[in-house]
């Protein structure tokens, strides 16, 4: 028996091949997109409805409808009662995801393979004929109400929420939480949900994908016998500017009496997911805050203690959504803590990274791509990515190329031109009476205390 | 049916290895249990296993400071740990053609943690567990139920009566040799389970195997647990709390001891669990949430621990304006009404768990960390088969032997969360 080499790290093997699942289209008299594709050896398949039906989409002072509208789809059909949908569904082993995103309205099921065509008329049933009962509607605003009453006293939604209220101009939708607000939600009536339901869900508006254990002909006689007679209509499109909440970086401390930890977001407005800087970007934030390794848990964790983990990431959305430093440190060490993380970010964005820095983020991005494709329900999702945001089909195949491309001069551009160190809102969710002073000591900006939130 | 494959083998130092190959996916999982948690945790050194599982990820002898996460992540791979009351284990996800770094990198540590280990990485990394303890627990609505929870339906002298996290004064008081003195007691290759899954090569994976743990030595015999592992089935009596927190809901937290992961009892449990608050179909999503709007949300969970007893916990929020008391009753109420339990219903359950271990298999990193578990709870790999028929042997009959024998008054911890400032007659 041989011993082995310990000083050093053994060498990798010979690389295995990988292979991405390739994607069938079709598409339905009514214009439904159909994509299936071929995943996994378990006899299971994920179907999944991308309905151009987001939050994006709700109109200004009725904040939350989309996401009430989706909830409420499964609250009764013109057949069937909440109850029975429910019962029937889940007698058969199987339930349905319905949440709305930004960008859309998805609804999934992963059902075995023996189930799925009985599970798809239920589906079906719940995306098309939606009866949106009134009790049910207002049972559901209440708990949306009452889960936003929680999330005030929630630290990290908290800091979530008013993260984007300060990154955002008053006005721009990303500036309010998906869920609501108390008034707007309120507000709402079952007439909303319908209206909002009838101007949305359209066949011409959303794609069915299909994957797992199932073909192209499978999935699209599936589509077609549950989605064919779904009538076409007008879509309609969201149209909003993104403009930002702060001109000048400013520090909004988020009141919060008795906290042991401060909740800290560092945020501006980032890029659209069709940005051209996207891979860069990716790398870039990789090296910043997107991994374990990343400089700013490598210093607020490993070095200095501060906290349990600090990551940075940007929202690619249709439009700019946020790009967001976040950590919870223990209130003694809050303003140290903010003062690291913007050394960090001024040190990427001022001298780049180092070539060895570069090469191990791209790697990582490269290589983890399969590991998050593992389940049908991952894969189905990645798919969703391509149908919202009219990525091409071959956007798997490519992705590690794109991603070998960036270079180290790509990621120092991206760094000064997206890390706007002068326009950041820094908000801290914790005990002002503890950490005000220490933060307005730093000099970075304005100080400035909400009490009512 | 869906059958996992595996093969095992022991090395002569006492560790169990489980290979399961699918050649369907380039990537390998490497999973360890070592069969050490909370539970062996002395008096005075609540959290030490947690805190320790930490240092495991600091270097050893030949594997510098940050290189474990670092070499990891650059060859694309994701990994953690994570610790219970149970056990403790590691475990990365990597490309098929890095399985030797993984290999390198967990027996360094099973064999040679101890050089590498410095007052400084053990002051840095309590800072970091105490400030997970703020993150998860103390600045955390509703943060410390478990903690409370594991207190009232566990005896003071039984090792699941102190929750994974720890006191804060428990550990500022670790020391570097209390590090020392536990790696030696429990961090040997015969306490520990080695799984791979995914894609390699058997003949070759058994011996690198060989060649990367085989020569660490064999530990001593792990001592027994502490304090006192039998008791009695229930806890003989209604164990009641009520706790005043910043927060806008009250929430109702119940507990019921349960038979131990593994017995037939407990898969009753499981499926009860299912009946009573898994889905829209629930009982208590129905009752509570949907027709009585009582409630903002139901949980329902058993836990699947072995010591002695394990537990049932259900927990639910009430909807504003709802008196804790009513919910409460509302709750009982279906809980007691489980003696009636249907066919259907139990039907129901089975179907939504055998579709939920479906979904679950479908990633190399679960079955390893499952095969692992198997190996080191039962001795028996290939329960991860043969599990599911022991949940579908359930009767309706067992449901409601069970419900009439462990969720009743005698065995039942209440604990309530009230806003600070707000009466309530909980």
């Amino acid at each position: 028996m041989s011993t082995v080499q310990r000083d050093r790290p053994p060498a990798p093997g010979p690389i295995r091949p990988l292979v991405f699942p390739t994607i069938e289209r079709r598409r339905l008299d009514n214009d439904l997109a159909v994509l299936a594709a071929r995943h996994g050896n378990l006899p299971l398949v994920t179907a999944m409805l991308v309905v151009d039906a987001g939050a994006a989409g709700d109109p200004a002072r009725k904040a939350g409808l989309a996401k009430l509208t989706t909830d409420a789809l499964e609250t009764g059909t013109r057949t069937r009662s909440a109850d029975q949908i429910a019962w029937e569904l889940e007698h058969l082993g199987i339930e349905i995801d319905a949440a709305a995103t930004w960008d859309a309205a998805i609804l999934s099921v992963t059902a075995p393979r023996e189930r799925l065509e009985a599970a798809l008329e239920l589906f079906a049933d719940i995306v098309r004929h939606p009866a949106f009962p009134e009790a049910e509607v207002e049972r559901l605003r209440d708990e949306q109400l009452a889960t936003i009453m929680q999330n005030r006293k929630e630290p990290r939604a908290l800091a979530n929420d008013m993260a984007a209220h300060f990154i955002f101009a008053e006005g721009v939708p990303y500036g309010r939480p998906l869920i609501g607000t108390t008034a707007s939600v309120q507000a709402l009536t079952r007439d909303d949900v319908e209206a909002f339901y009838r101007t949305h869900y359209l066949p011409n508006a959303s794609s069915l994908l299909f994957v797992g254990d199932i073909d192209a002909d499978m999935a699209h006689g599936l589509a077609d016998r549950h989605f064919g007679e779904w009538p076409a209509g007008q879509p309609t499109t969201a149209e909003f500017e993104v403009v930002p909440g702060v001109e000048t970086r400013t520090i909004f401390i988020v009141d919060r009496p008795g906290s042991v930890q401060s909740e800290i977001r560092i945020g501006d407005i980032g890029v659209a997911r069709h940005h051209e800087d996207y891979f860069p970007l990716l790398v870039m934030n990789t090296i910043l805050g997107g991994a374990f390794t990343s400089r700013l848990n490598l210093s607020l964790r490993e070095r200095h203690g501060f906290t349990y983990g600090a990551r940075s990431g940007f929202a690619f959305r249709k439009r700019p959504g946020p790009f967001i430093v976040q950590v919870a440190v223990a209130t003694e060490v809050t303003a140290r803590a903010v003062e690291e993380a913007l050394k960090e970010m001024a040190a990427l964005r001022d001298e780049g990274a180092t070539e060895q820095e570069v090469a191990a983020a791209r790697d990582y991005l490269r290589g983890v791509l399969p590991l998050q494709l593992q389940t049908t329900e991952q894969l189905a999702s990645r798919l969703a990515d391509i149908v919202i945001f009219d990525l091409p089909d071959d956007y798997f195949q490519q992705y590690r190329q794109r991603i070998a491309e960036v270079s180290p001069e790509d990621v120092h551009r991206v760094a000064r031109q997206h890390l706007r160190l002068d326009r950041l809102a820094i908000v801290i969710v914790g005990d002002a009476e503890r950490i005000a002073s220490s933060l307005e000591d730093l000099g970075l900006g304005a100080v400035v205390i909400h009490q009512d939130h | 049916m869906v059958r996992i494959p595996f093969e095992t083998h022991r090395l002569d130092n006492g560790l169990r290895v489980v290979l399961s190959r699918d050649p369907s996916v380039p990537v390998v999982a490497i999973n360890l249990w070592y069969g050490v948690g909370s539970r062996n945790e002395r008096p005075g050194r609540t959290g030490f296993a947690h805190l320790f599982e930490h240092m495991m990820f600091q270097g050893s002898a030949h594997v510098p400071e940050t290189a474990h996460f670092a070499l990891i992540e650059q060859a694309g791979g994701s990994l953690n740990g994570s610790t219970w009351l149970d056990r403790t284990n590691y475990f990365e996800t990597l490309p098929a053609h890095y399985l030797e770094l993984g290999l390198w990198l967990e027996s360094d540590r099973m064999g040679w943690l101890l050089p590498a280990m410095t007052q400084e990485k053990l002051d840095n990394q309590r800072d970091v567990v105490k400030n997970e303890r703020r993150w998860r627990v103390d600045n955390q609505p509703y943060g410390d139920w478990d903690e409370r929870i594991q207190a009232m339906v566990y005896p003071p002298d039984h090792p699941y009566h102190h929750s994974v996290i720890g006191s804060m004064e428990d550990l500022d008081a670790a020391t570097l040799e209390d590090v020392e003195a536990f790696f030696r007691t429990y961090y040997a290759p015969n306490n520990a389970v080695l799984t791979l899954c995914g894609e390699f090569d058997p003949a070759e994976a058994r011996d690198l195997i060989e060649r990367y743990f085989g020569e660490i030595p064999r530990g001593p015999e792990v001592p027994p647990l502490p304090g006192r592992t039998e008791i009695p089935p229930v806890i003989g009596e209604e164990v009641r709390q009520r706790v005043e927190q910043d927060i806008s809901l009250p929430r109702l937290y119940l507990a019921y001891r349960i038979p131990p992961y593994g017995d037939d009892g407990f898969y009753a449990a499981a499926v009860a669990s299912f009946v009573l608050a898994w889905g829209k179909a629930s009982r208590l999503y129905r009752s509570l949430v949907r027709d009585r709007r009582l409630a903002q949300d139901v949980v329902a969970y058993a836990f699947p621990i072995v010591v002695g007893s394990a537990m049932l916990v259900l927990w639910s929020t009430a909807r504003p304006g709802v008196e804790p008391g009513c919910l409460e009753r509302a709750f009982l109420d279906e809980i007691e009404g489980l003696a009636n339990v249907q066919d259907a219903e139990v039907e129901r359950a089975i179907h939504l768990i055998e579709t939920r271990r479906l979904i679950d298999l479908q990633r190399v990193d679960e079955r390893a960390d499952q095969l692992s578990m198997f190996t080191m709870l039962f001795d028996d790999p290939d329960r991860i088969n043969t599990e599911l028929d022991r949940i579908k042997a359930v009767t309706t009959a067992d449901v409601r032997r069970f419900a009439e024998r462990y969720l009743g008054a005698d065995n039942r911890a209440v604990l309530w969360y009230v806003p600070r400032g707000q009466g309530g007659a909980a």
